[in-house]
């Protein structure tokens, strides 16, 4: 009985106008993306490209001196661009691309015992802190034709329009009641109806993936592996569930309402509300009353800071004696190091605060618009795709720990090294030989698919919950539902 | 006649469930948006403020002529709270400099003031967006069941029974209706209105009220817009379901389809990337050029010094603060050195800006303008171009900024000339004291405020929208005169 409802719904649905409307929007939408696509693809690769091989020749030219990286670091660290970027933009055209692992900005020579000692700081990791200027691109494209769009608005409409005459349709025609003369559980109808729905949209999703895909593959720009086809395939099951939450809408106020037309026009402004305002202004509003210390009352900040250390060392008599490279290290050199060191740590903390709290600006944004599902289903398919800020976070986080593992990398080459006097980081303290420029780790960016599934796990999670209230709803006020 | 039948259009429309929505929706959203952003606006006026202090007093402590170099602010617009256009996304602060010219297009300046590298992860959305899509969703919603509905229900007839023409009757519809619309529309607006106008920092002159009042009307010309699009859909469907649904699809395709697919294909197929790096290696020649004609020049500041004494600088700006007694006779010829050399540096910004404004103007300003021409097509991208152009922030508005510094860098190097600078010893030295600046012109920026200005540039899209609506109007009619009812 089940799989007749469901027949003779689809086959309802599937020979209606808006199905041929929603499918020829979609697949239109699809190949608009791919063609898009083909283009960005090939400039962001070879801009990628170029970038590490830049970065990789500086770190290659400052080998020559083991002194001279713990001075200049190992360059710009560079975020791998998503293979996936045509299902999710996330924005990376507004997001910064690379980290900087750059020389500390300051250097000093200073007159100890007559003669002329030159310090510099020690490298540290520099972010971008003001927004880049867009002015080039004259109109804002606010939504970009991708994958999420197809799916958060296209895909969410038609189910509302799908949906909508469903129930209150059926009751206008007088339909529902024959329907129900029969040995049919509401629960059963409901569920019919709402798998026919999914099936027709599903399918008419799917013929436009497909035709992406193939476009995409034809072109030789779609060269993925294994993980990348199972994000890929994440990604369609979470547009599926997204979907759904509009299907059951669609169904609920459905059922609420005795007239179709009136069904479809609360739903549109439910739609235009939830689909398209909240996600643009409720983040944005709340996340205004948390605003991060302006870039001068940093940049003030970090300057008293070096300056009060550089005293509290300076009454300790840090400009009474340079440091030596005899052995064991003296008094002076070992205060040289604590200060170099001292400093830098300071500096990075200060830095990474900052860093801190315009992350957490945008996190409040992002919480507040989970009221939306549009804003959930985007981040879902944004931290599947890899692309977004959530995978700029991770990006971030790895620069961190390369961080790490660089400076540990300068202490081990350093103790490899018979003649130095093994006190970092000071350049009398330190091996001057030249570093094999192979021994010196890189740093490699990737999307880890763990990460993508962890990252998008509470966002499909939140939609299934929004899934399941709603279909709640729907089936305890169709149940209800004089007819 | 006439009348009977508007009011009693107003009448039905009044007591409806979607007009009660209409209002709701209307006022919450713009009324917190408007909150927002003047919250916004105040922020970053402060900051220009702040920065115009800063910068006038650093501006004027050059020691030396060659060390003037003044840090230009742009004001934000308050009319951006209507349409930001690209009052947020273009440079705010410029630093002038001999060697180049200043454009809108660069990307190496400053935009202080907004301290979030991830800002623009945040939809910033104003009040115009909101009746972008909000005002033209409703006035479809109260289309769609306009005829279709009387028919469906049988009034129609009921009506044209009356000795009611049905020019008259399309024409009592569209009016009604549209009070109805337009409601909803002034009471957000003039909240909105009235919401700005108690922050301290907005001060509307008459002219901006005139633009605002332009604003208003562009709006309400995009609501009929839509209404009458409504209006014809619901004259040819017989269904009110019917009309319904291909009344949404229109609005989808209209309102978001169109504007992005077009700007997404100017995006892709206007080739900027080769041009300019092809433009950067054009301006690098000749700063080439430049750098071999210095050259043959025996500068002063290098190994070995013809001057003995103690001087601070960089490459193109110096400040000898002390000469000993027998350097003085090597005065003369480092005068020389900057009077041969400074109109060259000049003449090679010069040469370098040609090149840079064909290259802009074959890239970005055709993009823009292909852009531009592509939102034509649509009543949303009209009602975006036209309400931008009203508030200023649209590409002429925010050039005229640049356009200013470009005229005050003009005004500078003329005094210098005027004053024979370059040859004179205060250019390098400050040792016989320091350069007054009295006579120096200060920079201001008016920006084009005069309603004129800015109606002239709206005129063309507004022309557009009032020519589709008549269109729109005419066939309606023309279609339910000839129709069976």
């Amino acid at each position: 009985m089940f799989w007749y409802i469901i027949q003779r719904e689809l086959f309802e649905q599937l020979s209606s106008l808006r199905f041929v409307l929603a499918t020829l929007l979609i697949v239109f939408l699809m190949v608009v993306n791919a063609i898009g696509h083909i283009e960005e693809y090939k400039t962001q690769q070879t801009e990628y490209r170029r970038q590490v091989s830049a970065s990789s020749e500086r770190l290659q030219g400052n080998s020559n001196n083991l002194y001279t990286l713990v001075v200049r670091g190992p360059g710009g660290l560079n975020k791998h661009p998503s293979k996936l970027a045509f299902c999710a933009h996330g924005s990376e055209n507004h997001l910064p691309t690379s980290v900087l692992g750059w020389s500390a900005g300051w250097g000093r020579d200073s007159n100890i015992e007559d003669s002329i000692y030159k310090i510099s700081g020690l490298w540290r990791l520099m972010y971008n802190v003001s927004p880049p200027i867009t002015a080039r691109n004259i109109f804002p494209t606010f939504l970009k034709i991708d994958w999420t769009l197809i799916i958060s608005i296209v895909l969410s409409f038609a189910a509302l329009v799908f949906a909508f005459d469903a129930i209150s349709g059926e009751l206008g025609h007088g339909t529902l009641r024959l329907t129900l003369s029969n040995s049919i559980a509401r629960g059963t109808l409901l569920a019919g109806k709402f798998l026919s729905i999914l099936i027709s949209l599903g399918v008419a999703f799917l013929t436009g993936v497909l035709i992406n895909l193939l476009l995409l593959h034809l072109s030789g720009t779609l060269q993925l592996d294994g993980q990348e086809w199972s994000r890929v395939g994440g990604i369609f099951v979470v547009g599926l569930t997204y979907l759904s939450i509009f299907i059951v809408l669609g169904l609920f106020v459905s059922s609420r309402v005795n007239r179709s037309t009136t069904s479809l026009v609360i739903l549109l402004l439910l739609w235009v509300i939830w689909v398209i305002l909240i996600p643009a202004t409720l983040g944005t509003i709340l996340s205004g009353l948390n605003q991060p210390p302006t870039i001068r009352d940093y940049s003030a900040k970090h300057s008293a800071q070096h300056k009060e250390i550089t005293e509290r060392y300076e009454a300790r008599g840090l400009y009474n004696k340079a440091p030596t490279r005899l052995r064991p290290p003296t008094p002076a050199t070992l205060l040289w190091a604590k200060y170099l060191n001292e400093e830098r740590q300071a500096s990075n903390r200060l830095t990474k605060e900052h860093l801190n709290a315009q992350i957490n600006q945008i996190q409040i944004a992002r919480e507040f618009n989970r009221i939306s599902p549009t804003a959930i289903a985007q981040y879902a398919i944004e931290s599947l795709a890899g692309t977004g800020f959530q995978r700029h976070l991770d990006f971030l986080k790895k620069a961190e720990r390369y961080a790490d593992v660089f400076n540990d990398f300068l202490i081990t080459a350093d103790r490899a090294d018979p003649d130095s006097p093994h006190v970092p980081f000071v350049r009398e303290g330190m091996s001057d030989k030249p570093v094999p420029f192979d021994s010196i780790p890189k740093f490699q960016d990737r999307v880890r698919l763990g990460n993508a599934f962890k990252g998008a796990m509470l966002d499909v999670m939140l939609l299934v919950l929004f899934f399941v209230v709603l279909f709640a709803m729907a089936h305890v006020s169709f149940q209800r539902k004089e007819i | 006649m006439l009348w009977t039948l508007i009011k009693h259009e107003i009448l039905t429309n009044l007591i409806t469930f979607r007009f009660f929505i209409a209002v709701i929706a209307c006022v919450s959203l713009v009324l917190s948006v408007t909150l927002v952003l003047t919250d916004n606006y105040e922020r970053r006026l402060a900051s220009y403020n702040e920065a115009l202090q800063v910068h006038h007093e650093k501006n004027f402590s050059a020691r030396t002529y060659s060390y003037f170099s003044p840090q230009l602010d742009r004001p934000p617009n308050p009319l951006s709270l209507f349409n930001q256009g690209l009052d947020k996304r273009a440079a705010n602060s410029i630093l002038l400099r001999r060697d180049k010219v200043p454009s809108l297009w660069d990307d190496n300046y400053r935009s202080a003031g907004f301290d979030n590298p991830f800002r623009h992860l945040l939809a910033s959305i104003d009040i115009v967006s909101i009746f972008q899509i909000l005002l033209s969703l409703l006035a479809l919603v109260f289309a769609y069941d306009a005829i279709a509905g009387e028919r469906e229900d049988g009034t129609l007839r009921l009506i044209l029974a009356n000795p009611v023409g049905r020019g008259l009757l399309v024409f009592a519809k569209y009016l009604g209706t549209m009070i109805c619309l337009i409601l909803p529309l002034l009471i957000s607006f003039l909240l909105a209105l009235l919401l700005q106008l108690q922050s301290p920092a907005i001060n509307y002159s008459t002219a901006d009220f005139l633009r605002i009042g332009g604003i208003l009307l562009t709006t309400i010309v995009y609501v009929s817009t839509f209404y009458l699009i409504g209006l014809l859909i619901s004259c040819i469907s017989h269904r009110t379901a019917t009309s319904l649904i291909t009344s949404m699809f229109i609005w989808v395709v209209l309102v978001f389809i169109h504007p992005n697919v077009s700007l997404f294909m100017v995006n892709h197929f206007i080739e900027t990337e080769e041009k300019i790096e092809q433009a950067n290696r054009e301006v690098a020649q000749i700063a080439e050029r430049f750098q071999r004609e210095k050259g043959k020049l025996r500068d002063p500041f290098e190994w070995p010094f013809l001057l003995k004494g103690q001087w601070w600088g960089s490459a193109t700006r110096k400040d000898v603060t002390h000469i000993e007694v027998d350097s003085e006779l090597e005065i003369p010829t480092v005068k020389a050195y900057y009077e041969t050399l400074e109109p060259k540096r000049i003449d090679t910004a010069d040469t370098a800006w040609q090149v840079r404004k064909q290259a802009y103007s074959e890239t970005f300003v055709r993009k823009s303008i292909t852009a531009r021409n592509a939102l034509r097509f649509s009543p949303t991208g009209l009602y975006y171009l036209t309400t931008a152009a009203f508030a200023g922030t649209d590409r002429t508005g925010i050039e005229n900024f640049f356009k200013s510094t470009r005229r005050y860098q003009q005004t500078i190097l003329n005094y210098f000339y005027d004053k024979k600078a370059f040859g004179s010893r205060q250019w390098f030295a400050s040792d016989k004291g320091t350069v007054r600046w009295d006579d120096m012109p200060r920079f201001s920026y008016e920006p084009l405020s005069d309603l004129q200005d800015a109606g002239s540039r709206a005129f063309g899209e507004l022309l557009q929208l009032f020519f589709l609506n008549l269109v729109l109007f005419i066939m309606t009619f023309v279609i339910f005169n000839r129709q069976e009812v």
